[in-house]
């Protein structure tokens, strides 16, 4: 980076919030998808929204890009650097600013961590609804731009229902105030539209999110299946007996298998099928329909039931579903991890399709998903060392598609960032596409925020965006794909 | 004046076809559905032509098992409902619009929502696919089938409180809720303040009421769920409310209800504004508002007051709304306003509005007028 722009950055953000050591920008080369690696050509690490502000400011002078970044902690590749950009870490701007209790809201700057939100809350009787398994490490900041949910997303909905308003940089340096004090405001929904946009259409520097009452009652079984289609009809018959659980959660053998080896949350390692079903809400409704739920579960075969006889073991199934990802980490040297989204009455047709792509290319998948909502997270394991990253990538790309040709989605809460953004055409056709663009451009007219991310590119994708293939180049280790 | 032609497309292809074949020969369009909210926003301008959307109807695609329906968006909301009660499901939306036959669409497009928005929030909140169509002839999808999905940018936010300014939303994919087994109201007399304060201890002691709505001197707190749950949280309530607390008959609940959604009807004469406020400063607003002789109706626990004045002149009150609450105020009736007044102060990120209006619409053939200056501030200034 020329000399003259390094000053501008330290005199935007400060010098000690510029970070250029070549082996400290080695630590922002990637994202939680660590597949994609690209060193910044420098990280600016400001301390307040002004310099945040004032930092986006130069890059907008220069036209340098620029990507934000809270925990890395995304999966999609969404906060990977751009070579010739800044990365812009939010992890400074960590306060709680206000508890407002009588309005159930929380200010927060983007750095806070999603459980941190939920500790600040606790005295007062709320938390944050979104639960993502991220959530001892991720940041809101990160919620907002991917519109994380998390397992309790079939009763409370996603990050977007949880927010009021966020103050955003907006790529031109300007600052502006999305949303309001309540949901009753004229114009578009911008606010909306911006949770979820991937950290594309500026920065939030500073969020105000809704708090609930915590729930009077909650009440979690597991129950074990012979099978996982088994599992997947009791999921049905729940939802059309009209009972929306707090959370519907689903693991395969192997996946229960990593868990236990890694957490030894009690899960029956003899099942090819774990259902957790948690109901939360006022004593009456959850004793009501708790009583459904496990009839269901013995109407459609379960072979064991186990309710958490206290919130300690309720803690220890949730840690042991939290923990899958992570888990697979010991079964298992590399793992992709997918997030498609199907119909859920698709989900034994997706399954069992998933299965023969995986005999195909001689690999295992490990399942764990949000039953509720169809929201798989298929574990593609594979060995680098063996030489399997090739075919892992292609199977783990090719069940993401699975999903959209079976009336689903690519994403259901890792975002497309990276990673599945030259699959967005499988999704949707060029003008949707092209449209989506001018969204984009509406916010950020020279494409400096966040460029390469969410909507493919040529230089991504080649020169009409279409399914991607690894250009010869980058097939032979010559060129990084970013 | 020309004659206004219209164009009644009753499919997206027809739409489509409305829209692009018509860039030369009539280059402003208004979109209308059923008429119900012609008065929302400011006045639009005089067009060229009118889309018509009450012919564009029919139900594309439902999914019980999913809890998606996919509609054409001119479909009535009601139509919607029905299609869905033999299934055991709704669309959890209670705009009072909607018994005037209100289409979709047009709930999409003017942010309406009723009580239930306490807990179900608007259709920015239930909507999860659109296809639209832009003024170039595009025709654009966003969202899909499915309820969890975050792949792309979702579109349909922008057209949320759109008032027809961008383009035409021509089809609508909906994510349901279960019809709650029993539905119970309890009402508790209560001054604004008052209300605000059991509002929020029903909301801190985890009975889930899906409405918290103050309106006529008492809160009703509508309660959805199972036959036992209800009457649980009903007996719950009472003891919370107090002596003047009561579980409303059916037949009182109806007319209870039906009160408040007469009030964000309005009538000849009146005129109807919309207001958001931090939940905590509802209960000032609302007295003032009832000493001014408004009636009201106040989703207490979000800060949503419906506001209906009857007789007269209003400008001078509208005005001061403005000045206190921004672009947080709309005018949905406007029998006692002059031409013209309708949005004060625009919201502070109005240049991305512009942008965005620009990006979609850069001929300007929709909707003009509606948002008055919002939109042509830039315009004029440049």
């Amino acid at each position: 980076m020329p000399q003259r722009l390094h000053a501008e950055f330290v005199e935007a953000v400060g010098a000690d919030a510029v970070v250029s050591d070549p082996v400290a920008l080695r630590s922002y080369e990637c994202d939680g998808l660590t597949g994609f690696r690209v060193v910044p050509s420098l990280v600016l690490v400001p301390a307040t929204a002004e310099a945040v502000a004032a930092a986006v400011r130069v890059c907008a002078k220069h036209d340098v890009p620029f990507v934000a970044r809270g925990a890395g902690s995304g999966l999609s590749g969404g906060a990977l650097p751009v070579a010739d950009g800044v990365v812009i870490s939010l992890q400074r701007l960590r306060s709680v600013v206000e508890i407002d209790v009588v309005n159930r809201r929380a200010i927060v700057e983007p750095g806070v961590t999603n459980v941190d939100i939920s500790r600040a809350a606790a005295p007062y009787g709320l938390y944050f609804a979104p639960d993502p398994s991220s959530q001892q490490v991720c940041t809101i900041g990160g919620n907002v731009a991917e519109n994380s949910g998390g397992a309790h997303c079939l009763k409370y909905g996603f990050t977007v229902h949880h927010i009021h308003s966020a103050e955003v940089v907006l790529p031109d340096g300007s600052t502006t105030v999305l949303g309001g004090d309540s949901p009753q405001l004229g114009g578009y929904d911008l606010l909306g539209a911006f949770i979820g946009s991937e950290g594309t259409l500026g920065i939030a520097t500073r969020i105000t999110v809704k708090l609930l009452a915590k729930p009077v009652a909650v009440k979690t079984l597991v129950a074990d299946f012979p099978s996982v289609e088994q599992a997947g009809d009791t999921v049905s018959a729940v939802i059309e007996a009209g009972i929306v659980p707090a959370a519907v959660e689903m693991m395969d053998a192997l996946a229960i298998e990593a868990v236990e080896s890694a957490v030894d949350a009690g899960y029956s390692r003899d099942a090819a099928a774990a259902l957790v079903v948690e109901l939360d809400g006022p004593q009456a409704e959850v004793d009501a329909q708790f009583a459904q739920v496990k009839q269901l579960c013995e109407e459609f075969g379960t072979t064991k039931l186990r309710i958490p006889a206290s919130a300690e073991e309720r803690a220890l199934v949730w840690k042991g579903r939290k923990a899958a990802f992570a888990a697979v980490g010991r079964i298992s040297p590399n793992y992709f991890v997918q997030d498609g989204v199907v119909p859920r009455t698709q989900l034994a047709t997706a399954l069992t399709r998933i299965s023969e792509l995986a005999a195909e290319a001689g690999l295992r998948v490990a399942n764990v998903f949000h039953a509720g909502d169809g929201n798989l997270h298929p574990l593609v394991l594979y060995s680098e060392a063996a030489g399997e990253h090739e075919p892992a990538e292609a199977l783990s790309r090719a069940i993401a598609e699975l999903c959209v040709d079976l009336g689903g989605s690519l994403s259901g809460e890792h975002g497309i960032g990276t990673d599945k953004a030259c699959s967005m055409p499988r999704q949707f056709g060029e003008d949707d596409l092209a449209t989506m663009a001018r969204l984009r451009h509406a916010y950020d007219p020279s494409g400096i925020c966040n460029p390469g991310k969410l909507l493919p590119t040529p230089r991504l994708c080649g020169e009409r965006p279409g399914v991607y293939k690894p250009h010869p180049l980058e097939a032979a280790g010559l060129i990084e794909r970013m | 004046m020309t004659q206004v032609t219209t164009f009644s497309p009753s499919t997206v292809e027809e739409v489509h076809a409305a829209v692009a074949d018509t860039r030369a020969s009539h280059p402003r369009l208004l979109v209308t559905g059923a008429g119900t909210a012609s008065e929302w926003g400011a006045p639009a301008e005089p067009a060229d032509a009118v889309i018509d959307t009450t012919s564009l109807t029919g139900v594309l695609k439902y999914a019980p098992s999913d809890l998606t329906i996919a509609v054409r968006a001119g479909t009535p909301f009601t139509t919607v409902q029905e299609t869905l009660r033999g299934a055991g499901q709704r669309v959890a939306l209670d705009a009072a619009r909607a018994r005037r036959g209100a289409t979709v669409g047009g709930l999409l497009a003017t942010a309406d929502a009723g009580p239930l928005r306490t807990t179900f929030g608007s259709l920015r909140d239930l909507v999860i696919g659109t296809t639209v169509v832009l003024g170039d002839g595009t025709v654009a999808r966003s969202g899909g089938h499915v309820i969890k999905n975050v792949a792309g940018y979702d579109l349909a936010k922008l057209f949320h409180g759109s008032l027809g300014t961008l383009g035409v939303v021509a089809e609508v994919v909906l994510r349901l809720h279960p019809l709650p087994q029993a539905v119970g109201t309890v009402a508790i007399e209560a001054e604004a303040a008052e209300a605000f304060d059991l509002a929020g201890k029903v909301v801190m002691t985890g009975l889930e009421a899906s409405a918290l709505e103050w309106s006529g001197g008492r809160l009703l707190v509508k309660l959805e769920g199972t036959p036992e749950g209800v009457e649980q949280r009903e007996r719950e309530l009472c003891r919370l409310g107090g002596t003047t607390a009561r579980v409303l008959t059916d037949e009182e609940a109806d007319a209870a209800w039906t009160g408040v959604a007469a009030i964000a009807d309005g009538v000849r004469g009146t005129t109807v504004v919309r207001i958001g406020t931090m939940p905590a400063g509802g209960p000032v607003l609302v007295a003032r508002l009832v000493a001014e002789g408004a009636a009201v109706t106040s989703s207490m626990a979000i800060g949503v007051h419906t506001v209906q004045l009857t007789g007269g002149d209003h400008d001078e009150l509208l005005t001061q709304f403005h000045q206190e609450f921004g672009a947080a105020v709309t005018v949905l009736r406007r029998d006692g306003l002059s031409a013209g007044r309708a949005w004060g102060p625009p919201p502070a990120p109005v240049r991305v509005m512009q942008a965005i209006k620009r990006q979609f619409d850069p001929a300007g053939r929709f909707g003009a007028g509606r948002f008055s200056l919002w939109l042509e501030e830039e315009e004029r200034a440049s």
